[in-house]
């Protein structure tokens, strides 16, 4: 564990096995506390039953997608302070604004992002950003 | 016997019996009525001699006027009566002849008129011809099918009241498509308000005053193309989303393994490894050019223009591109200006277009070759130029470079990389970002690719002397990888 990295918690909802596990593998390494789940309906009740401080939603799920787990989770919780990234694939740029709309703070391409890149895109929305990745973030 | 010789006797009986029947009438009733009797005989039997061919001739007359053309006539009286038979004859002969020629003409008309009538039919397209008027004067099956108006119904009838085109909102009428190389998609509206998606082409036919037809349309349905072209479109894309999630995590793994094991494991080892990380995000970009092709042509490419800095970002291209030089021993130059203005892109896909540009220059750059990556600020733009001292490009084959899928066919083997995909990608984003891409090459000295970019502030046109497009060296600052 990081001794510099506060403990935050972080929720993973990815339903492809090798991305979830790297990211997770990766993030607890960096001292987070990461949960995962494989699909929308079981990251939502996950948010429902305790508070994150980060978000990592991928968009295409089976059953309820990234966007619709976001939209019902923001009707319930309008005021909650937690930070959104959306995990997309390349050429999904269209639900990108869809998600923004919906309070998502910034989105990573998961096939243009190695997972340390990831780890500090994280690190950035959580603690503020010292480090030069500028073209992700939303602006 | 002559003919004259015939009336002359007649003539001359026709006196003579009245006058020899009134002489013997005063003496001897049944001397006289004998005579009469026989008088009358001979009369009526010279009367059947003498008309006999006339009614031959008469009914053959018929017979030929009534289309039998095989009737002559058989009169051998050796008289004018042969002779005018002889002459009927021949013209018999003569005006058969003449039938059987029209006969074959017609035939040929027929045989062609059909001809034309199938290959008519047999085109997918449909077609109408015009007349003058712009009245309808010919349509085949597949101008039946789109327009659904019967070729009974269209013919005569004026093209425009029939058959209405639109492009967007505006009616295209025949005035404005009859002309020389119309050609144009439009929205059909036919009989019932029945609509079709067709590509009209038309051409003028001009002079040709026999046929009468002034114009003709030719119908392609494309409606059945554009739903093929969108199944075509969803299975790239769909593939292509496929192939690249299983590479999310070949990359993501192998640069997590090589990142912890420096050091612990032998660079030669690690060297394997990294072998395998470049491999697999050469074939991600690949995917990725599909994917941004397929966006292209979808129409759904988005690129942002945002106010950026750009400086960062064109360095860590060429960071990220640094290793790709450094195997290949190319020298990577770039010198930029000690202080950049704002400019308007999108970070990500401009990303994409430095890459593009310096990965393609790397790749056709010999061993020892050098490329240099400059940057120019003018009034309103900014131009990054990437030059190499690589093999170059044929002359003929500038013009088709940044056409999709377009690849220089004589480039020597080494350099057989790629798709033909990223200069037409990065013609289309800079386009996008309403700036301009081009291109200047000498064959085995080198390629120049210079791109520009829109300043976020522009300063008035003429303050600062604008450099030359291409290729202008900046050497403050320099940084070398």
């Amino acid at each position: 564990m990081n001794p510099n990295t506060p403990s935050k918690k972080i929720l993973l909802v990815e339903d492809e096995d090798f991305i979830r596990e790297l990211y997770v593998r990766q993030l607890t390494k960096e001292g987070f506390q990461v949960k995962s789940a494989v699909d929308g309906q079981s990251g939502l009740n996950m948010l429902k039953a305790e508070a994150f401080d980060l978000l990592l939603l991928d968009i295409m799920l089976p059953g309820m997608n990234g966007l619709q787990l976001l939209r019902e989770f923001k009707t319930q919780n309008p005021n909650s302070p937690m930070i959104t990234i959306l995990l997309t694939n390349l050429g999904q740029e269209a639900v990108i604004k869809e998600g923004f709309e919906l309070g998502a703070q910034a989105y990573l391409i998961k096939a243009s992002y190695t997972p340390d890149q990831v780890v500090n895109e994280v690190k950035n929305a959580l603690f503020g950003s010292s480090q030069q990745l500028p073209q992700e973030r939303n602006q | 016997m002559q003919l004259w010789m015939k009336f002359t006797m007649l003539t001359s009986l026709g006196i003579l019996v009245p006058l020899l029947v009134s002489l013997f009438l005063v003496h001897n009733l049944f001397i006289s009525i004998t005579v009469g009797i026989l008088a009358a005989l001979i009369l009526s039997g010279l009367i059947f001699l003498f008309l006999k061919p006339l009614k031959d001739l008469i009914n053959s007359a018929e017979n030929l006027g009534n289309g039998n053309f095989n009737q002559r006539v058989d009169i051998r009286s050796d008289d004018d009566f042969e002779t005018v038979g002889k002459s009927f004859n021949l013209m018999a002969d003569k005006v058969s002849h003449i039938f059987q020629n029209l006969e074959r003409e017609k035939d040929i008309a027929i045989a062609e008129n059909s001809k034309l009538n199938e290959v008519l039919s047999s085109i997918v397209d449909g077609i109408i011809a015009l007349d003058f008027n712009k009245n309808i004067l010919l349509s085949n099956k597949s101008a039946e099918e789109i327009t659904g108006f019967t070729q009974a119904e269209a013919l005569g009838q004026p093209v425009d009241k029939l058959i209405h085109l639109y492009s967007g909102d505006e009616e295209i009428l025949s005035k404005t498509y009859c002309q020389s190389s119309f050609n144009q998609s439009a929205q059909l509206v036919g009989k019932n308000g029945r609509q079709t998606k067709v590509n009209l082409s038309t051409s003028q036919l001009n002079g040709r005053v026999q046929t009468n037809i002034f114009c003709i349309l030719i119908l392609h349905d494309i409606a059945k193309e554009e739903e093929l072209e969108k199944m075509r479109l969803d299975f790239v894309s769909m593939a292509s989303h496929e192939l690249r999630t299983p590479l999310t995590s070949i990359i993501g793994y192998l640069s997590v393994f090589i990142d912890e094991n420096k050091g612990k494991v032998a660079q030669t080892e690690l060297d394997l490894l990294q072998k395998s990380l470049t491999s697999a995000q050469e074939l991600l970009t690949l995917v990725q050019n599909l994917l941004n092709v397929n966006k292209i042509e979808r129409e759904q490419m988005s690129v942002t223009a945002q106010a950026i800095d750009y400086l960062p970002i064109i360095s860590k291209v060429l960071e990220d591109l640094k290793n790709q030089a450094v195997q290949k021993n190319v020298i990577l130059n770039f010198n930029p200006p000690p202080k950049l203005p704002k400019v308007l892109a999108d970070p990500l896909r401009i990303s994409e277009v430095i890459t593009n540009l310096v990965a393609n220059a790397i790749n056709y750059t010999n061993t020892g070759g050098k490329i240099d990556v400059s940057l120019l600020i003018t009034p309103n733009e900014l131009i990054t130029t990437v030059s190499d001292t690589g093999i170059g490009i044929p002359k003929e084959a500038i013009p088709h470079l940044f056409n999709k899928f377009f690849r220089v066919t004589n480039t020597t083997q080494q350099a057989d990389k790629g798709t033909g995909l990223g200069l037409y990608i990065s013609k289309s984003i800079i386009e996008k970002l309403g700036g301009m891409i081009r291109v200047e090459s000498e064959i085995n000295k080198g390629s120049q690719f210079s791109f520009t970019l829109p300043l976020a502030e522009r300063k008035s046109v003429g303050t600062i002397n604008s450099g030359t497009f291409v290729g202008q060296e900046i050497t403050a600052g320099a940084l070398n990888f």
